[in-house]
């Protein structure tokens, strides 16, 4: 791995990471001239002197009494000592926590999740390009036409509906005191286990669908290269040619999408964490929405931009040492 | 050279059926090479060279392939009987192939040593540490300069000809009977082609090995070869010792692809080219398939396919109106067209 | 500027004319004319909407007939919540679901070409800023943005199909702009450049029609793409709140109680709806993908054809190989009649 290719590769994260914390800064402030207005719109029964009163205590409590340069570059020092803001709610705990008290939860599903793809999906993608044109093929590709058009939330309505509530095979909805009564005790992880369970599968379905279908397409693609026929002239055997030669070489494209799919399936969880009450990263932000928390949901955002950047950055990096020929500049 | 037969390919067919007909690659090639001999296979792409080669090692996949062979005796045994298992053990060990474009032969992600070990690993079950004393050796015999570094270097940090002169070190590793060369110096510049043909000719003689050499470049033919088949449209059409085949070609192909080639020696030489291009394997003409390119076509030749016919000395050619030369049949001899055709180029 | 955008209407017009010839030919491949039978049926129940749904889907005056199970006056049952008619409401969903499935695909399409073109042919400092703003894009999360925007500036299906648009793009600007690299280099547009054809011409007279194919193809998928997002998000509450979106009835159904009472009909309507509307746009843009890059083509209709292979005829085809050897006989003829003939 070259030492230029990986200072290069983390400036420029940094100076993506520095534009989007710019515009997290700003979305807030789209659109009025205040940011008190936004964080405290007014209410019905107030006349114009108490609303006043109103956005000066707001203007004091969140900082926007200065010029908003100031505020910007006060921002950027807070998120430099790890503070996101404060969040809204009752006791106006800090943002940074309440993202640090959530992630875990959030992680259990789409860590199992992409485990379960990854491993699932190239087994069976693998063993699809194995009997090439067989019924086994046939079935990978029939079936990722019919998942991709499923979304994983009805998948998520139907699994709760038959598994959860009709054969009671798992709880269809989380127990609420789930995450408060975590004291890693044998009971409190089956409880976590059986309540992460549908949402797993839901998510996972598709998951594993869209994987088998990479590994397959880009397995053939690999096959038809001309080193596999150099391994085969050597007399190895077939099995052989597809561990040490075909899969290294197939798996190359996969992990450079891995890092994308890491954050995408925290930021796709939104949905499934909604329907089986989860609470995570998901609930977490639908509630801030809902309740208007702008500083919640900004540092959210920024909690899963700052995230997506950093998976793809370790993708990179590791890709780096898969594959010999990257070179500075990352051309190939 | 010895009189012991290596390989013996009779009547070999190879066809590719698809949704719009069947592609004919090859259809009916006869092959004998001997021991220490080697044999180049010319004719233009898409003539089925490379299909000839890759059925003689039973590489070629069905689908998309169908083969049928009549013979294919290989050192005495007969190949059309044995099994896959049977045919792992021979690639590699006995029967060794090198590929054209060396950079997509190597497999990228894999050091060069490792990609050497893996074959005396398989034949020779030799331990990993014995294996890399057996390819740091390998890689020195072909000429790779300092090969203990370049044992963990990767494919791409290699230039074209060190690269070709791997792809060769991993073709003699086991001290192969038959060695089938695709197109081996095709990728590279000219001056590194003419090292990493002495290599490759040097290898060959100290192993006397037998070696079908595959191309479309004449110059390499000279440098390399003893008896040269020349393929046209999936059929042999000319079979000839070297010599020979230069001095006085027989089949009005070979006499095209020898004139378009330059020579410095013959002044007011005008560069001949053969019209046209090689037909689609799909839709071939009919009769001789060289027929609508060639300037002595008859009507004969538009309506049927002429036989290979044998015309001593070794030669053979597919021909109704084969050219002028001492091995012409009897009749021409006598009325006394042989010769006419000398200075027809000029 | 007016010359650009007359040239652009041009363009257009080309691509409108374009598209009729696509029609035709994804008719021919069956799997473009299962997702054009269905698209059209969806078009159809979207467009006759009032006429084909049986009961005004808004209409939450039949208080009595809540809950009801599928029967002849109600196909599909009725809500549990308001008793509205769930079939009616299915039909009405299909609008949602096409004109922001298909607006968004349409103007994604658009910027996807008209940024893919300008970096792809302008090159230099565009491309480089373009390409930033792809990094900056890729980061951000959509889905939890759109949430944040939709708080802001209200919810309304514009808002969705603009944030789907400004994030949409950049997978078709990347192929189209490697597509256009090609072009550039090809010999009919650098002799219009020789000829001194302005560069706004060059491009909407002989780039675009190069990439027109890739166009239509990410319309129908993003189109489809799009279709699963918008459900997700009316699922989530975010779409119109007046509107009747098949994401929307999930949502009803979920808080209705459908789960509890194993009302899997309510559920399964809406689901439906989505996955033929997500299915047909996909099978099209496969289609297209097929017609216009073979090579794409599964390989698996070769195994079939090996399966069903002939013995006899292969056998045919060998012997008809042995022409010539079975003439072993006879003897070349003498040289005299030849000729030189074609080429001295």
């Amino acid at each position: 791995m070259q030492k230029g290719y990986v200072i290069k590769r983390i400036l420029y994260t940094i100076f993506i990471f520095f534009i989007v914390v710019t515009l997290n800064f700003f979305i807030p402030r789209i659109g009025v001239e205040d940011p008190a207005e936004r964080y405290y719109p007014p209410q019905g029964n107030m006349t114009d002197v108490e609303y006043d009163i109103v956005k000066q205590l707001t203007r004091e409590q969140y900082g926007f009494d200065v010029s908003t340069f100031q505020q910007y570059i006060r921002y950027l020092n807070d998120l430099f000592h790890g503070d996101l803001g404060t969040s809204f709610q009752a006791g106006s705990p800090k943002v940074a926590d309440l993202i640090a008290s959530r992630i875990p939860w959030t992680l259990v599903l789409s860590v199992s999740t992409l485990l379960i793809g990854l491993f699932l999906g190239l087994l069976i993608g693998s063993y699809a390009a194995w009997k090439r044109g067989q019924r086994v093929d046939t079935a990978v590709l029939n079936a990722s036409t019919i998942t991709t058009a499923l979304p994983a939330f009805f998948i998520a309505l139907l699994l709760s509906l038959y598994l959860g509530f009709e054969w009671e095979l798992f709880p269809a909805y989380t127990d609420p005191n789930m995450v408060a009564s975590f004291d890693w005790s044998w009971r409190s992880i089956s409880l976590v286990a059986s309540s992460a369970a549908l949402p797993i599968i839901s998510m996972a379905i598709g998951s594993v669908v869209s994987y088998a279908q990479n590994t397959r397409n880009s397995v053939i693609a690999v096959s038809n290269e001309d080193f596999i026929l150099t391994a085969r002239a050597k007399g190895l055997p077939s099995r052989q040619v597809l561990y040490k030669h075909t899969l290294r070489n197939a798996m190359l494209p996969i992990v450079t999408n891995l890092g994308m799919s890491v954050s995408g399936l925290i930021g796709g969880s939104v949905v499934i964490e909604q329907i089986f009450n989860w609470n995570g990263m998901g609930t977490l932000f639908l509630n801030a929405n809902n309740t208007n928390d702008y500083p919640l949901m900004m540092g959210i955002m920024l909690f899963l931009s700052l995230f997506a950047l950093a998976a793809n950055l370790v993708t990179d990096l590791c890709y780096c040492l898969l594959d010999p020929r990257v070179t500075v500049g990352g051309s190939r | 050279m010895t009189d012991k037969t290596m390989l013996k390919v009779e009547n070999l067919k190879v066809i590719f059926p698809n949704a719009a007909g069947v592609v004919r690659a090859v259809e009916g090639v006869d092959l004998t090479v001997r021991e220490g001999e080697c044999v180049a296979i010319v004719g233009e792409s898409g003539s089925g060279k490379s299909v000839t080669s890759l059925a003689v090692m039973k590489l070629l996949n069905s689908p998309p392939a169908v083969t049928r062979v009549d013979t294919l005796e290989f050192d005495g045994r007969d190949l059309r009987q044995a099994t896959e298992k049977e045919m792992l053990d021979i690639r590699g060990k006995e029967m060794a192939m090198i590929f054209q474009d060396a950079l997509t032969a190597l497999n990228p992600v894999m050091t060069i040593g490792h990609q050497l070990d893996e074959v005396f690993i398989r034949h020779q079950h030799m331990k990993k540490k014995e294996a890399k004393q057996a390819s740091i050796l390998a890689l020195r015999l072909v000429g790779v300069p300092s090969p203990e570094r370049r044992y963990s270097d990767f494919p791409h940090e290699l230039s074209g000809g060190m690269r070709q002169r791997v792809l060769i070190a991993m073709a003699f590793a086991c001290n192969p009977k038959l060695i089938i060369a695709d197109e081996p110096t095709t990728a590279l510049d000219v001056t590194i082609q003419a090292q990493v043909l002495d290599v490759l000719k040097n290898m060959q003689r100290e192993h006397s090995t037998s070696l079908i050499l595959i191309t479309h470049d004449l110059s390499v033919v000279a440098h390399m070869a003893d008896t040269v088949y020349v393929m046209y449209c999936g059929r042999i059409v000319e079979k000839a010792p070297l010599k020979e085949l230069f001095h006085r070609p027989l089949h009005p192909y070979t006499e095209g692809l020898l004139a378009a080639v330059p020579r410095l020696s013959e002044e007011n030489h005008q560069f001949i080219q053969i019209p046209d291009a090689v037909p689609n394997p799909m839709h071939k003409p009919a009769g001789c398939t060289f027929h609508p390119r060639c300037r002595y076509c008859t009507q004969q030749c538009r309506d049927k396919m002429p036989p290979l016919q044998d015309m001593g000395d070794g030669r053979q050619v597919r021909c109704w109106h084969p050219l002028g030369g001492p091995n012409l049949t009897e009749d021409a001899l006598q009325d006394g067209s042989v010769g006419k055709e000398a200075g027809r180029y000029e | 500027m007016k010359r650009f955008f007359s040239r652009l209407g041009s363009a257009l017009w080309d691509a409108l004319k374009g598209i009729g010839r696509f029609v035709a030919k994804l008719w021919a491949h069956p799997k473009g004319r299962i997702g054009l039978i269905i698209a059209g049926l969806l078009v159809i129940c979207a467009v006759f909407a009032p006429p084909i749904a049986p009961y005004a889907p808004y209409d939450v005056t039949p208080r009595a007939e809540k809950g009801l199970s599928p029967s002849w006056a109600h196909p599909l049952g009725t809500t549990i919540t308001t008793g509205q008619d769930i079939f009616s409401m299915l039909i009405y969903g299909t609008r949602v679901s096409l004109v922001v499935g298909i607006t968004t695909g349409l103007a994604t399409a658009f910027l996807g070409a008209l940024m893919g073109v300008l970096t792809g042919y302008v090159g230099g400092f565009v491309d480089m800023l373009v390409m930033r703003i792809v990094d900056i894009m890729l980061v951000i999360p959509t889905l939890p943005l759109t949430i944040v925007l939709t708080n802001l500036f209200g919810k309304s299906y514009f808002m969705i199909i603009f944030i789907f648009t400004l994030f949409g793009w950049t997978g078709l600007a990347r192929v189209v702009r490697s597509q256009v690299l090609v072009l550039k280099n090809s010999n009919y547009v650098r002799a219009a450049e020789l000829a001194g054809a302005k560069r706004s011409h060059i491009m909407f007279r002989h780039i675009l029609p190069g990439v027109s194919h890739l166009l239509i193809m990410s319309t129908a998928l993003t189109s489809a793409g799009i279709m699963v997002a918008e459900a997700g998000l009316s699922f989530l509450g975010l779409g119109d709140p007046t509107a009747i979106s098949w994401g929307k009835m999930l949502a009803d159904a979920q808080s209705g109680g459908a789960l509890l009472f194993g009302h899997w009909w309510w559920i399964m309507a809406p689901g439906i709806g989505i996955f033929l509307s997500v299915f047909a746009f996909m099978r099209i843009g496969l289609a297209m993908e097929e017609i216009f890059n073979p090579r794409m083509k599964q390989s698996s209709g070769l195994y079939k054809l090996f399966k069903n292979l002939n013995n006899t005829y292969l056998q045919e085809v060998f012997d008809s190989m042995e022409e010539d050897r079975l003439e072993e006989k006879v003897k070349p003829e003498p040289t005299e009649e030849r000729e030189p003939a074609g080429v001295s």
